[in-house]
């Protein structure tokens, strides 16, 4: 059995004056997609954060691949791509200038550059709009530009963060169909949603977390138990959650 | 420092495409030359122009002569005081013990046309007392006791020529050093987040330090350019307009001591004011709120160049040289003016822009790697 490509050990993380992340444990394994499941405010993007080192853990730890996210932030971001919802790009640059930009500071070598981008934009099936500018892309096709920054370093990680939330049902059907695609090359992929038709049907194990706290953990089958659906699951555990 | 390289290139690339930094810089280099223009036109009508003094009462013998040729039309009415209101430039009443004069001091072509009157009025004193004493037998050189002889040390017109420079050089290389790459700095900074690409830089592994030092040279090079543009398009102007009717184009040329003094200081400054204006965008959280931090800084500028403008012989000592933006107006006008440089000043000067730049980026480096730059966006 392969060991754990991302490791969370008691986390916890305050945010000013709110206790946000109050001792949560998971571990998430390569070729799965790992789903964090929460209601709104629960602490799914702060994990995510933590996980990806933009914010620090107060207690508690973090691996990713082995490499601790306070002593070796820089290898860890080397290895973990993130996607969210808020795909921001810069408006003045192609699609395919966005994408090189993010592989040159990803530490992806000159002379791999151009192949790499190629091959996302490949990948994605990005090339009738590569050369236009950003500004002038639909919210798809950016979806689609954030999406191939994120995994042009070829990270053995993959984090989304409500991915599809502002995307219509094509755009949405691709990002799902992109997660199943990764999970397939062996990838870890962790999906925070709140979105629980998605989850049900992408996620392989699970986590829900409440206020900071894990609720339950388990394969979806386990974490729905005797209900129909995952949605009467997680409104039960919520509701006999402290 | 491959990261900074990186980030240079993609901010150069962003700003060359961005209309509104090169709508700026265009603007700046266009506004000295449109402005001299104005000024120019303004100070040749006003030495060309014929006012108009209404009189009444007995006009000296001869003095009709010296107002024609002084651009002072004559012309009788019947209220000199009430006609010096708006009808003519200036009243004046011929009395028999003298003259009275009316005028009204807020309008500008009065205080001109009570200049000209004052010039002819002198003269015509003086030829009438020269006549007297001829008439008397005596020379009328007694009144002139200790003529004198003035031997310029240097040419007066070009001494004017660079004032003139030392003070507006040192403001537009000030000014736009700020403004040409304010749009910039804020897009970079507080258009990163408005845009919500800063997680996505932040999750890449380059060092934030090398990200930063990127940004802040791509902003650096459009101030120094900007500032250089419109310094270059301002002298060049100043070689064409002519200002009055007499005076002709003024002697421009700027020494190239000057010249070498103002290109370092143009590049201190604008890699301080590239690091303030980038930490004052990482603070805000879009662009707008960003301008609205950075409206300060003009008042920072227009100051110290100022302090030239009203007291044009400060001659500080060199403690002065310490205060940022004042120091370098101070350097840059006394190149200028005396065409060398005192090398105390220009190193205090340069430690005093060096160390400045260094904190305002060392400020900007804390703002870019704290937690809360990410979670107030």
């Amino acid at each position: 059995m392969t060991g754990p490509a991302v490791r969370i050990d008691r986390l916890e993380k305050n945010l000013g004056s709110n206790h946000v992340l109050r001792g949560i444990s998971l571990e998430a394994r390569p070729g799965e997609i790992f789903g964090l499941l929460g209601p709104n405010g629960a602490g799914k993007t702060t994990t995510l954060r933590v996980i990806c080192t933009l914010l620090a853990p107060d207690a508690g730890s973090v691996e990713v691949l082995g490499f601790d996210t306070r002593t070796a932030p820089e290898e860890v971001r080397r290895r973990v791509g993130v996607v969210t919802a808020e795909f921001g790009v810069y408006p003045r640059l192609s699609a395919r200038e966005n994408i090189a930009y993010f592989a040159d500071l990803s530490g992806v070598l000159d002379g791999e550059l151009d192949r790499r981008v190629d091959a996302v934009i490949e990948r994605l099936d990005m090339r009738s709009f590569a050369r236009q500018r950003a500004e002038s892309l639909s919210s798809g096709q950016k979806q689609k530009v954030a999406i191939a920054r994120a995994i042009v370093h070829d990270p053995p990680v993959l984090m989304f963060d409500e991915p599809t939330s502002n995307l219509d049902v094509l755009a949405s059907r691709e990002v799902r169909e992109f997660m199943v695609e990764s999970k397939d090359r062996g990838k870890c992929v962790i999906f925070s949603t709140h979105v629980l038709h998605d989850a049900e049907r992408l996620c392989d194990r699970l986590t829900i977390i409440h206020q900071g706290q894990v609720v339950t953990s388990g394969t979806t089958a386990e974490v729905r138990g005797a209900h129909q659906e995952l949605e009467d699951a997680f409104l039960d555990l919520l509701a006999a959650a402290p | 420092m491959k990261a900074t390289a990186t980030v240079f290139r993609k901010e150069m690339l962003e700003i060359i495409r961005d209309r509104r930094t090169l709508i700026a810089i265009a603007l700046a280099a266009l506004a000295s030359p449109v402005v001299l223009y104005v000024i120019s036109q303004v100070s040749t009508r006003t030495a060309s122009e014929t006012y108009t003094v209404g009189y009444s009462g007995d006009l000296p013998v001869g003095l009709d002569l010296l107002f024609s040729t002084t651009g002072l039309k004559l012309e009788p009415v019947a209220d000199p005081a009430e006609a010096a209101k708006q009808q003519v430039d200036l009243g004046i009443v011929f009395t028999p013990k003298g003259l009275d004069e009316y005028y009204d001091p807020t309008r500008q072509s009065a205080q001109i046309a009570d200049i000209r009157l004052q010039e002819i009025l002198s003269k015509y004193d003086a030829a009438k007392i020269a006549a007297s004493l001829q008439q008397k037998g005596v020379d009328p050189s007694v009144l002139n006791p200790l003529p004198v002889s003035v031997h310029p040390l240097s040419s007066p017109a070009q001494a004017a020529g660079n004032g003139f420079l030392s003070f507006f050089l040192p403001y537009i290389l000030i000014t736009m050093s700020l403004t040409g790459g304010l749009s910039a700095a804020l897009d970079t900074s507080a258009g990163e987040r408005e845009r919500k690409t800063l997680e996505s830089l932040l999750l890449t592994p380059a060092p934030r330090a090398q990200v930063l030092i990127g940004k802040t040279l791509a902003v650096a090079t459009i101030s120094f350019a900007a500032a250089l543009a419109a310094i270059a398009s301002m002298l060049i102007a100043l070689t064409q307009i002519q200002f009055g009717p007499r005076q002709g184009s003024l002697p421009i040329t700027l020494h190239p001591v000057a010249a070498i003094v103002m290109v370092w200081l143009a590049v201190l400054l604008a890699v301080s004011f590239s690091s303030l204006t980038i930490a004052l965008g990482t603070l805000a959280r879009n662009f707008r709120q960003g301008q609205a931090y950075a409206t300060p800084l003009y008042f920072v500028t227009i100051f110290p160049a100022s302090i030239v403008l009203f007291i044009p012989d400060f001659n500080p000592n060199l403690a002065y040289y310490v205060i940022p933006i004042l120091n370098a107006v101070l350097v840059l006008r006394d190149a200028i003016v005396h065409n060398t440089v005192a090398l105390g000043p220009l190193a205090v000067t340069s430690a005093s822009l060096l160390v400045t730049g260094a904190l305002c980026f060392y400020a900007a480096l804390r703002l870019f790697t704290r937690e809360a730059l990410l979670i107030r966006s």
